[in-house]
């Protein structure tokens, strides 16, 4: 599924390279990118005991709880980029470290709301107070602030 | 008794602790910036010219603002300061506590109507311009050419390094290549302007344009020369043969004056639109003084920057005269200078 | 020359710019740590205050906060897989691994002990290239960048996986790296390539998210999914007796680690590369010490050696760095490019007289590499258990304080929301190449390397027509890109021999 997803991508690449300028770079990569297309399909094949130089996923939980929690944890992280964007930093991590550690955590109230603190105090205290790094407001407070 | 007695106190302490409180911050809030923090915004990452001016101002503009309000810089960097330009016309508040910075050529991406420009520059609330940036042409001190009229006859051609379409030292020497025939190789790429300065002295390129202040150096220490000038100046190059000047067609001139425009306004400083006057007023009166700080002299010259400070007025005015101008030349501008760095 | 370089050690070891020095450490200490402090963005920060420091001092301060912070960078690659700095990522591939398998305390101890080691290479490189310096520097020239920027390229065939599938995922990994790398205005004519109508990706991908979501966003999946600590299910003894293995480790690979240390110097003194690559460029040499493909298999999964080559690479880079910055006043990386705005708000001119007039100073700097480093390896190790005690912790506690440095990481680098948002993206992009088994060190190569091998071919191209490719310089580093490619070739029909030998016998 991954490969033709890079088939897909190499195929777009495609189109855009005519535009380009730097054409000189541009035709030994197309040359790649359509070597991936070509062997993205055969590539289906290939088993998997070639092995990258780089980690291997953890092979000994079963399938289809490494899927839920695979899916779980993105939802989590696009979670916390929404409630980034919609409360702002300052907020958005007290609320994420509470969530978090309630639901998929499974930690008592108590801790949770402690280390949700504790790491509000820590990025408050350290970038906000310390280094004025900016952290914009997300939207709720903008709109709250925009009522009379 | 004794709790009565303590009471008795209390009150007599607290009611006029309740009037000073209540007085005091009337008296004190005739400061519109007192206790506030001012953020200015630059376009670019922290080490650049622009966000080192910021600094520079950052560090001593509080003393020349009534209430002496603290000033912060934030970093905004992202489409050579256009996201920092959109952000400080659209979405900053105009309560006076943001000022925003960003790349003096701006007005240019707007006239050539660049993707992606949400913001009409001629309606921010003008502080001014910090400096002015002067681009001079420079060729390694070794080159036998002399005079201009060497470097027209030239045989071989020049070579001149630049980092890319859109910093002052590629479209210099391109109009001078295009508009009056130079015989130069333009080589660009280079990732920063002190690469090109290493590739002079190797004899990679034979020179570079640039400002003036960033070649200060060079020039001091013999390795190169400079040359032509563009319109804006500084003491010690004045006497410096001008791009316009040169220029016979009118036309030519046009596109010249277009791109050296902006310079003079060479750090543009500007607040929200519709920012209160009076509030912009006060910041505009800062910049005057600061710019005569001997301790910001003092400094600006250490960290061999220069601070000069010209008006909002006069800022307007040239960059009405950039975004005036008629189409073809508009046009014509484009097909040599693109928008960037 | 000797009584200079004691001058500039009593220059240090004056107690005022001890002091500083000592405040810088612990400064940097804690910027290398976190992701999201860049060394860059805090330079700059600290910079006007050193506004009324001596120059000892206010270098002592500066140095000694900027050369600990790719030490202690290395500290959270290894703990977390979150790269603590731009140039400490290469660690995690290994370091990380390590941990996962109860090695942290092993791999931390080669983490500091390399960075040592590099840091006093990359400080004793500063002193004696003094004279040898400007011709170095001087003969490499574009030309001579774009068949370095090859020999990195090169170093793909080495990361990529055995067989063909894994040379040909390499090199997909590579190829899809560069054409990442081309996302942005071209410098060549202006034109926006690969922009999406974006203005966030006008100037191109910026490498730190990228690299935080590559290679933190798939181990916190992983560590969700696994559900246990990061060190797995090992009990706590094995992992405090590993640090005084890994130190051992480095001093067992010694000529690794003193070959990536000269490797990260080179790379710091050649301006114009800039600080990503030493690391991967190190990481690639370390995983050709592996004897045969079966071990080299083994990087990525946990080898001492992939620790100890970035470890040792990215803080050699540093006192190289320093080298055309004070030599030439042309900065090797960016934050030596604050660092020279540093030299002129104390009125100095780097240049020549840097090597003569005031000498003393640029021998002072050395020392302050080398003490600073020593002073926070010291303090690390006493530390260190404690921290390797963080991988026993459960994952689920520490998953949010994980996940809110990376995206706090990513997000500081820039201001920038699009950032975070490219995080996730190239998060969601990391995870699907390990699911595929597809190395992700190549891509990071293609992407650091890209833009710079575009930029000197045409460079060297317009400037020299084809008279480029004759040069001497040129040709040996031609040579040695073949070499590095055909190493693994070479390696694999050796021990298939060696493996035939033993069969027959």
């Amino acid at each position: 599924m991954v490969v033709s997803a890079w088939a897909v991508l190499a195929a777009t690449a495609w189109p855009w390279k005519a535009a380009l300028f730097p054409l000189a770079i541009g035709i030994p990569v197309f040359l790649l990118a359509a070597a991936e297309f070509c062997v993205a399909a055969t590539g289906r094949r290939a088993s998997a005991e070639a092995l990258a130089v780089d980690f291997v996923a953890s092979q000994h939980v079963d399938r289809s709880l490494a899927l839920r929690r695979t899916v779980a944890t993105f939802t989590w992280l696009i979670a916390f980029a929404g409630l980034i964007v919609a409360f702002g930093f300052s907020l958005a991590i007290p609320i994420f470290v509470l969530l978090y550690l309630r639901t998929a955590g499974g930690e008592g109230w108590l801790r949770s709301l402690v280390l949700s603190l504790v790491a509000w105090a820590c990025v408050h205290g350290l970038f906000v107070r310390l280094l004025a790094l900016p952290f914009p407001e997300g939207w709720v407070q903008a709109g709250l602030r925009a009522l009379p | 008794m004794r709790q009565a007695g303590r009471r008795w106190t209390l009150a007599t302490l607290a009611i006029p602790a309740v009037v000073v409180l209540a007085v005091v911050p009337a008296a004190r809030a005739a400061q519109p910036y007192d206790g506030k923090t001012i953020t200015i915004i630059v376009g670019y990452k922290p080490g650049g010219g622009y966000d080192r001016t910021a600094r520079l101002l950052a560090r001593h503009l509080p003393k020349h603002i009534p209430g002496k309000p603290t000033i912060i810089v934030q970093n905004m960097p992202g489409a050579n300061s256009i996201v920092a330009a959109n952000h400080v016309y659209n979405l900053a508040r105009p309560d006076g506590l943001t000022i925003g910075t960003f790349n003096r050529n701006l007005p240019l991406a707007q006239l050539t109507r660049v993707e992606g420009v949400r913001f009409d520059i001629t309606k921010f609330a003008w502080i001014g311009s910090a400096a002015s940036e002067s681009t001079i042409l420079t060729l390694h001190s070794d080159l036998p050419y002399k005079t201009l009229d060497d470097l027209r006859k030239a045989e071989k051609p020049i070579v001149i390094g630049t980092t890319g379409p859109g910093a002052n030292t590629h479209d210099f020497p391109l109009l001078l290549k295009e508009l009056l025939g130079f015989n130069f190789k333009i080589v660009s790429g280079y990732s920063s302007s002190a690469d090109i300065m290493l590739a002079v002295e190797r004899k990679e390129v034979d020179g570079r344009a640039g400002s003036y202040t960033s070649l200060r150096p060079f020039i001091d220490r013999g390795l190169v020369r400079p040359v032509v000038r563009a319109r804006a100046t500084e003491p010690g190059i004045e006497k410096l043969p001008v791009d316009e000047d040169l220029a016979t067609a009118p036309r030519a001139k046009a596109i010249m004056a277009l791109r050296s425009g902006p310079e003079i306004v060479g750090r543009p400083y500007v607040m929200p639109p519709g920012t209160p006057d009076a509030l912009v007023k006060i910041v505009r009166e800062a910049f005057v003084r600061v710019a005569r700080d001997p301790e910001l002299v003092d400094e600006a010259t250490r960290a061999k920057m220069e601070i000069e400070y010209v008006s909002d007025v006069e800022a307007l005015k040239i960059i009405r005269e950039v975004l005036g101008q008629p189409r073809d030349v508009v046009d014509e501008f484009s097909k040599y200078i693109k928008f960037g760095d | 020359m000797l009584d200079a370089l004691f001058e500039g050690l009593l220059l240090i070891l004056h107690w005022k710019a001890f002091a500083f020095m000592l405040l810088g450490v612990g400064l940097g200490f804690w910027v290398g740590l976190l992701p999201g402090l860049g060394g860059g963005t805090t330079l700059a920060l600290m910079l006007p205050f050193t506004y009324t420091m001596s120059p000892a001092e206010a270098f002592a301060f500066l140095l000694g906060m900027h050369s600990v912070v790719a030490t202690t960078g290395d500290i959270t690659s290894v703990l977390f897989g979150v790269p603590g700095e731009g140039t400490t990522a290469a660690t995690v591939l290994d370091g990380y691994a390590m941990a996962k398998k109860g090695e942290a305390g092993r791999a931390l101890g080669a983490a500091l002990m390399s960075s040592l080691v590099g840091a006093v290479v990359g400080a004793l490189a500063l002193a004696l290239a003094i004279p040898v310096v400007r011709p170095l520097v001087l003969t490499f020239g574009s030309p001579e960048l774009f068949m370095l920027a090859m020999v990195g390229i090169a170093f793909i065939v080495s990361l990529s996986g055995e067989g063909r599938g894994g040379l040909r995922r390499g090199f997909l990994a590579g190829g899809l790296g560069l054409l990442c790398a081309m996302v942005g205005q071209d410098p060549q004519a202006g034109i926006l390539r690969y922009s999406l109508g974006l203005l966030y990706l006008w100037d191109g991908l910026d490498i730190v998210p990228v690299l935080v979501g590559i290679f933190a966003i798939p181990e916190i999946i992983d560590l969700a999914v696994r559900g246990t600590a990061i060190a797995g299910d090992v009990s706590y003894g094995r992992l405090g007796k590993g640090v005084t293995e890994g130190i051992k480790d480095t001093f067992r690979h010694f000529g690794l680690t003193i070959r990536c240390s000269l490797i990260g110097t080179f790379i710091g003194i050649m301006p114009g590369l800039g600080g990503g690559v030493a690391q991967w460029l190190a990481y690639g040499h370390a995983t050709q010490s592996a004897r045969d493909a079966d071990e080299r298999k083994g990087f990525g999964q946990g080898d001492v050696r992939g620790v100890l080559g970035p470890g040792a690479a990215n803080n050699s880079k540093e006192g190289g760095a320093l080298i055309p910055t004070v030599a030439f006043g042309v900065p090797g990386s960016s934050s030596m490019a604050i660092l020279l705005g540093g030299f002129f708000l104390l009125g100095l001119v780097p240049g020549p007289d840097m090597l003569t007039k005031h000498l003393p100073l640029t021998l002072s700097m050395v020392w302050t590499i080398v003490l600073a480093n020593i002073i926070t390896v010291g303090a690390s190790l006493v530390f260190i258990n404690q921290l390797a005690k963080l991988t026993t912790i459960r994952a689920h506690l520490l998953i949010p304080f994980i996940v809110l440095l990376v995206f706090i990481g990513s997000y500081t680098a820039n201001n920038s929301y699009g950032d975070l948002v490219a995080m996730l993206v190239f998060g969601a992009l990391g995870y699907a190449m390990v699911a595929a088994g597809w190395p992700r060190a190549p891509f990071i190569l293609g992407l650091v390397l890209g833009k710079l091998a575009e930029n000197y071919l045409y460079i060297s191209t317009t400037r020299y027509g084809a008279a480029w490719l004759g040069r001497p310089v040129v040709v040996v580093l031609f040579l040695l890109a073949v070499l590095v490619i055909a190493y693994p070739f070479v390696q694999a029909r050796r021990s298939r021999r060696r493996a035939g030998a033993r069969c027959a016998s």
